[in-house]
């Protein structure tokens, strides 16, 4: 029997007593939980993806919350699938409901055969195929706070989807050991009273199954999480950064990270503080970093034309985030790219990045650092808020494959056999041997001023032109460096897609709808965004009819840049734009494409 | 022995009181024994800050009221640097102010040396945050770097020269960078360094200043004390000069000792994959 409080809706297909209903098999799963913030929504979120993890699926989660620590709507979601998915599922399955306001936001995307379960306490949902648990109550007694309220919403989750139950009890230990016995122990009762209530409660158990796939040796993982590995892994050994949402959580993991490897994270007292102290340190030969979001790139600007006047290699992440000004700083966007590519006063080389996935985070965060160092130019790490934060099932980060380059840099020994140390020589490629600051018997100047080869402010006007040639040449020289496109679908499509960052998931999800319809597509997903990689997207562009530039911002910024670069092809660029915070799901981006919508 | 960037010489006014600090830090440098490839030279934007240039020494010119945040950086990075950062009145108390406040609390051993002419120089004399007011229609009380300095709770050392006392500057200098070079902490010294030709304060300097270290209650280890004695003297119109606050305890204070202890810092860490394998391996296997 169900506690007296509890509330089950009659299912539309009653179950016969004694019987269990047919399960619903689902090889791609979609969880949705919402409420009010502090309710724990993530926390579940967090439960179902080691779960799913653990039963070899692929896991993508996403999450939707304000910019507030308590109240107001947030919800997150999972979805668990036996393809590598990295997007979220156009509709929802289940919805695990805190609130009123989680079910009428949820409810629009809810599947025919979606299901809410929902905490009872407070409101009542009066439809079918909802089943009602007043999970605060039941939780409130026994363990004499409401909040394991989102445990007991995953014991009941894990009884409807017929979990392991061994299982669904070891992702709680996991989850909770670090906070110590009485955490454990009190997340593990709840859990209990969560799986009594659904047990006993008529049509829940084993609605659905979940099919267990064949994903093995994934970690669940971020954007911010694989960048800051990057980093350590790269040889970066100073951070300095200031809070700011997307991006603190590179901070927040670096000062985990670092200290044990010698190097040193500062939280600055601001972001021009921030980008100075990096330049600091990379003068005096450290690899560096700092990581930002719109507000913050805003005031390092005057920092980075700085690094790469002085020709002093440094990395910023820039998490984008809905702007301008403070924006919607938990929202997701890809409109800073303008803002990047024309960034600062006055013109300089700069290398702009994008990784899709924690993966390729972790990869070009290292690459950044090399870049950086080999070419002595700001490398811009172009993240956003979806790939920065969104947890994916991901490959173990793969040290075979890191190489830690540092160009020309000059050691006591190889500057003691140069008859002239000059920190702007002029070269061949443009990059001059430097050592840094301590190196013995040499010294050397360095400015943001025009300067001559030594480092001597200067006005001259041959030796102006002489160092603009030099640093601006780095852009086109250093092309083959730079990280090359990744290319999807069949050379013979002619409807094709060019995209970069977090989109990547949502885009080849659309070309797997696609294909399926028996459409083929091929997408251009761009790795270097500045300078843009002319002599990859001019082949491509030539072998497709149209192209679709998916982006999130308002204007199509990167479409711009493309035409910019190509203006003979010009007339087959088209743009799919979604600038409502909200990231791409793969029909939406299907449903801009004429041809096939 | 590998030629490296040669001295230009100065781009100052003749009789400008940036010539005495230049003299004064070669002198120190020098008295010190710090070789010149460990010497690091961060320089604002304005006259004062061109000061690296005139010397053959590792000269880093920041920008305009960041060179503090760039002297944090390169002291974390290297501690076995001797690091001073070197700007003027705007650059510090203007544009740079927020870096000056927590450039104290932050308390890195690095020696800051503002050269006050209580104007802009560089862009030909308008009033700055040190002004008096009537200068250049200046309405605004003038702002005043020791007291703040002396209410920030940090085991700083805190002193201020004139230009028109150079052995005095030298000795004071000296001190601060033994202070920097022992990883004791922030080193601030204001010298007032009068610009001949926008605001040519020599003659009322010269009268006005006022060693404190003369005065009966002087001790420089107390805070308070201080902080009234140096009210008391500008209350009378006159402006404090000497050491102004050195801890009582020698103890290695610095963020570098702070954070690093004796490691050699993230500059001179190897980098390489090979001999960090085993700890990134861990680190990876950590993520489960």
């Amino acid at each position: 029997m169900t506690t007296p409080a509890s509330r089950t809706v009659p299912l539309t297909e009653s179950p016969t007593p004694g019987e269990a209903p047919p399960a619903l098999e689902l090889a791609d799963l979609s969880v949705m939980i919402g409420g009010q913030g502090g309710d724990g929504t993530l926390t579940v979120s967090d439960l179902l993806g080691r779960y799913f993890l653990k039963r070899g699926l692929y896991v993508y989660t996403s999450r939707n919350v304000l910019s507030r620590i308590r109240g107001g709507h947030a919800d997150a979601s999972v979805r668990a699938s036996r393809e590598p998915v990295a997007a979220v599922k156009p509709q929802v399955d289940v919805l695990v409901a805190f609130d009123n306001e989680a079910v009428e936001m949820g409810t629009a995307e809810l599947a025919d055969h979606g299901f809410i379960i929902y905490d009872s306490t407070t409101f009542h949902v009066d439809r079918p195929n909802a089943a009602g648990f007043p999970f605060a109550t039941q939780v409130g007694g026994p363990l004499g706070q409401p909040i394991f309220k989102n445990t007991a919403a995953y014991g009941a989750l894990s009884v409807l989807l017929g979990f392991d139950v061994e299982m669904t009890r070891a992702v709680i230990q996991e989850r909770f050991q670090r906070r110590g016995g009485e955490a454990l122990e009190k997340n593990l009762k709840a859990l209990e009273i969560g799986r009594k209530a659904a047990l006993e409660a008529a049509g829940v158990a084993n609605r659905y199954s979940v099919a267990s796939g064949d994903a093995r040796d994934q970690i669940l993982t971020t954007g911010n999480q694989a960048v800051a590995m990057g980093f350590v892994v790269g040889g970066g050994r100073f951070f300095a950064g200031y809070p700011i949402t997307p991006a603190t959580e590179i901070m927040e993991y670096l000062q985990r990270y670092l200290p044990s490897f010698s190097g040193v994270v500062r939280q600055a007292e601001d972001e021009l503080a921030a980008i100075n102290m990096i330049i600091g340190a990379a003068y005096a030969g450290t690899r560096v970093m700092t990581s930002t979001s719109g507000p913050g790139l805003s005031l390092m600007t005057e920092g980075i034309g700085h690094a790469a006047t002085a020709e002093i290699p440094i990395v910023v992440a820039d998490c984008q985030r809905v702007g301008p000004s403070t924006g919607q700083p938990t929202r997701n966007e890809q409109s800073d790219l303008s803002h990047l590519a024309h960034l600062g006063h006055g013109e300089y080389p700069r290398f702009i990045i994008s990784p899709s996935t924690p993966s390729d985070c972790f990869e070009l965060t290292v690459e950044a650092l090399n870049l950086a160092e080999r070419w002595r130019v700001p490398v811009i790490l172009l993240l956003d808020q979806a790939l920065c934060q969104n947890t994916v099932s991901s490959d173990r980060f793969d040290l075979s494959r890191v190489r830690v380059d540092r160009g020309k840099r000059l050691s006591g020994e190889t500057v003691a056999a140069l008859q002239q140390y000059k920190v702007y020589e002029i070269t061949e490629d443009g990059v001059s041997a430097v050592a840094p600051p301590g190196t013995p018997g040499v010294w050397s100047e360095v400015t943001g001023n025009e300067h001559d080869e030594w480092g001597h402010v200067s006005v001259n006007p041959v030796n102006r032109v002489r160092q603009m040639k030099k640093r601006m040449e780095k852009m086109v020289k250093a092309r083959d460096e730079l990280p090359p496109a990744r290319l999807f679908g069949p050379a013979n499509a002619k409807i094709g897609l060019v995209g970069f960052g977090g989109t990547s998931g949502p885009i080849v999800e659309a070309m797997h709808l696609l294909e399926s319809r028996g459409v083929p597509t091929r997408y251009f997903q761009a790795r270097t965004v500045y300078p843009v990689p002319a002599h990859e997207l001019d082949p491509f562009l030539a072998s497709v009819d149209v192209a679709y530039v998916v982006e999130h911002n308002y204007t199509g910024q990167f479409a711009r840049l493309i035409r910019g670069a190509l203006p003979w092809h010009h007339a087959k660029l088209r743009s799919i734009l979604k600038y409502d915070g909200y990231s791409f799901r793969a029909p939406q981006i299907i449903a801009g494409i004429p041809e096939v919508a | 022995m590998v030629q490296s960037a040669k001295a230009v010489p100065p781009i100052w006014c003749p009789g400008c009181g940036d010539f005495g600090v230049l003299a004064a830090v070669k002198r120190a440098a020098a008295d010190l024994k710090i070789p010149t490839h460990e010497l690091v030279l961060v320089g604002g934007i304005g006259c004062s800050g061109s000061i690296h240039n005139f010397l053959e020494i590792n000269g880093l010119h920041a920008l305009h009221g960041r060179l503090l945040a760039q002297a944090v950086g390169v002291k974390l990075a290297n501690p076995a640097l001797t690091v001073v950062a070197a700007g003027g009145d705007g650059d510090g108390y203007a544009i740079g102010m927020g870096h000056f406040m927590h450039a104290f609390k932050k308390n890195a051993s690095i020696l800051y040396i503002v050269m006050n002419n209580e104007t802009y120089g560089l862009t030909k004399g308008q009033a700055s945050p040190t002004s008096q007011i009537g200068f250049e229609g200046n309405v605004e009380p003038p702002f005043r770097p020791i007291l703040t300095a002396l209410s920030i709770p940090a085991p700083n050392f805190i002193a201020r020269t004139f230009s028109g006392d150079p052995k005095g500057m030298t000795a004071i200098l000296e001190e601060a960078l033994r202070f920097n070079r022992e990883g004791r902490g922030f080193a601030f010294v204001e010298d007032l360094s009068p610009c001949v030709t926008y605001n040519d304060t020599y003659k009322l300097w010269r009268e006005k200043v006022l060693d404190v270290s003369k005065l009966p209650d002087y001790d420089p280890t107390d805070r308070k004390t201080m902080f009234r004695l140096c009210y008391e003297v500008l209350e009378q119109g006159r402006i404090p000069i000497g050491v102004m606050h050195r801890p009582k305890e020698a103890a290695r204070e610095g963020l570098e000792a702070k954070l690093l202890g004796e490691k050699l810092g993230p500059a001179r860490t190897d980098i390489e994959l090979a001999p960090n394998l085993t700890g990134y391996q861990k680190l990876i296997a950590g993520l489960a």
